[in-house]
């Protein structure tokens, strides 16, 4: 990752080329579990982007003082630090949303993408950067969960947002986890379809 | 050897910093949770007595809490009840009336404070240390609500806890004076989303509704689907009479565990059993020892 990235390439970085849950297939744990209607998937995805921008500056602004031995467990207790603060506010401002999915925020701590990322970046790059990089990890892991949660409702449920609008069930398959896994690959192979269209016409 | 003392200093400092951070978030939005919580319970209340925002409690109906305490005083442990008195709302309005382990009555006393303060638990144990005097030990166990329309008793509302599956389940029940059950609300659990959560579904919850005393005294679960009708009628699909006899029909009937998730189900049936039978217990001998004493209460 070189350092020239304007800050919109380390945005759109991590929406499109390297998208954690399409490109990376990272974190499809949750992806799978959770991602079942679109609410789902934007409130944890939400959830998520908070996190790794947190801690992406965090440990960015720490990065001379952290001993290389030790930086796993200290990303660690920096990741759970801030889920611990998105945790409780979400509970104290947010009980509607909390109620639904608060079991699930606990385990963004464990949530491979976020360690992944500053490892990779934030303790190598400057504040800004991982700034930047941090949102647009967080930004791509949402529009993932935010597509899958879309494909999944209106096939599963025949609904969008919880609004009926088919006014039948296709198919209940896609609301169970497995169909997640099938979801995201379809999404996958979509992604890199385009990729693929993209980079002959550019050659042709 | 350097190497390992630096690693523990620094591990140390990130760690106090982190448990700064939680500690700070921690104050900031205990307050605000608390509150909400205080909502939830009292939505919970209405909807469990059957009214809401829009069709509020009308005045004729009264709300008086009893607080229920164990008092250790040496080895000899009581329980204590602090009762609203009958004139509510001055200054000594409270009794702290105690009873042995065997139902009989001990004594009791006026406590001093206000209608407001009796909602804190510090205020309260306070105030009731005080009126026992020193030497006292007290732990505050648990509250009932009375609800009262004009002279009659209308309900009773508990809460309850009890170990479920993972960890505990709290439910919120409403009784009527003859300890039939009139509603069930979940108020807190971490039982696995999808099977044991499923315990916060109207079509689980729902099924203990209208259950006569005698049947709660024995209440099981059985693992048997649950009939199409009777689903249909605990998630309100169908209007309210027919629901109601659709209900009543099945009200001599066991709970229909949920799918895969029978030991949530049990713990919830076990402790509605159990905290049922003990509450009607409890308030018999509270009764009985009221009447006996001539103590006046409001409800």
């Amino acid at each position: 990752m070189a350092n020239e990235n304007s800050s919109f390439q380390l945005l759109a970085n991590g929406i499109l080329k390297e998208n954690p849950i399409f490109k990376l297939a990272l974190s499809m744990c949750p992806a799978v579990g959770i991602s079942t209607t679109v609410i789902n998937g934007l409130l944890l995805g939400t959830a998520v982007l908070f996190v790794q921008v947190f801690s992406s500056v965090t440990i960015s602004a720490l990065k001379n003082y952290i001993h290389p031995r030790i930086r796993i467990p200290t990303y660690t207790l920096t990741i759970a630090t801030w889920v611990t603060v998105i945790d409780l506010s979400l509970a104290a401002f947010f009980p509607l949303a909390y109620a639904k999915m608060g079991i699930f925020v606990k385990i963004i701590v464990a949530f491979a993408i976020i360690t992944m990322r500053l490892e990779m970046f934030a303790c190598k790059e400057p504040i800004s950067d991982s700034f930047w990089d941090g949102l647009g990890m967080g930004l791509g892991f949402l529009v993932g969960m935010v597509v899958i949660g879309f494909v999944r409702e209106l096939l599963g449920s025949g609904a969008i947002l919880g609004y009926d609008v088919l006014g039948f069930k296709p198919l209940l398959f896609f609301i169970l986890p497995s169909a997640g896994f099938f979801v995201v690959g379809l999404m996958m192979a979509f992604f890199n379809w385009i990729e693929v269209a993209y980079a002959q016409r550019k050659k042709g | 050897m350097k190497n390992i003392l630096t690693i523990i200093l620094r591990l140390t400092v990130s760690c106090l910093i982190a448990g700064l951070i939680m500690g700070m978030t921690f104050v900031f939005t205990n307050k605000a949770k608390k509150a909400n919580e205080h909502a939830r319970e009292e939505k919970v209340v209405f909807s469990l007595l059957g009214y809401s925002k829009a069709n509020p409690i009308p005045d004729s109906m009264g709300l008086h809490e009893i607080f229920r305490y164990v008092v250790s005083d040496g080895e000899a442990q009581s329980i204590g009840y602090l009762l609203p008195s009958e004139g509510h709302g001055e200054a000594e309005a409270f009794n702290f009336v105690r009873i042995d382990l065997d139902g009989k009555y001990l004594d009791s006393s006026s406590v001093a404070i206000t209608e407001k303060k009796v909602k804190d638990q510090k205020d309260r144990d306070a105030a009731v240390q005080i009126a026992l005097g020193a030497g006292k030990e007290i732990r505050f166990v648990d509250q009932t609500i009375v609800v009262t329309e004009g002279d009659g008793r209308l309900a009773y509302l508990l809460g309850g806890k009890f170990p479920g599956f993972k960890t505990h389940i709290a439910i919120m029940l409403a009784l009527d004076p003859s300890y039939s059950i009139l509603g069930l609300e979940v108020m807190e659990h971490e039982e696995d989303p999808g099977l044991g959560a499923e315990i916060e579904q109207e079509y689980f919850k729902n099924q203990f509704k209208l259950k006569p005393f005698e049947k709660i005294k024995s209440i099981e679960v059985v693992k048997a689907p649950l009939p199409n009708e009777y689903f249909d009628a605990l998630e309100g699909r169908v209007d309210e009479s027919a629901a109601f006899d659709i209900m009543k029909q099945y009200s001599d009937q066991d709970i229909y565990a949920l799918t895969g998730a029978t030991i949530s189900s049990a713990a919830v049936s076990s402790g509605v059993r159990a905290m049922t039978k003990k509450f009607a217990y409890r308030l018999d001998i509270l009764d009985r020892v009221l009447n006996e004493q001539q103590i006046a209460v409001p409800f």
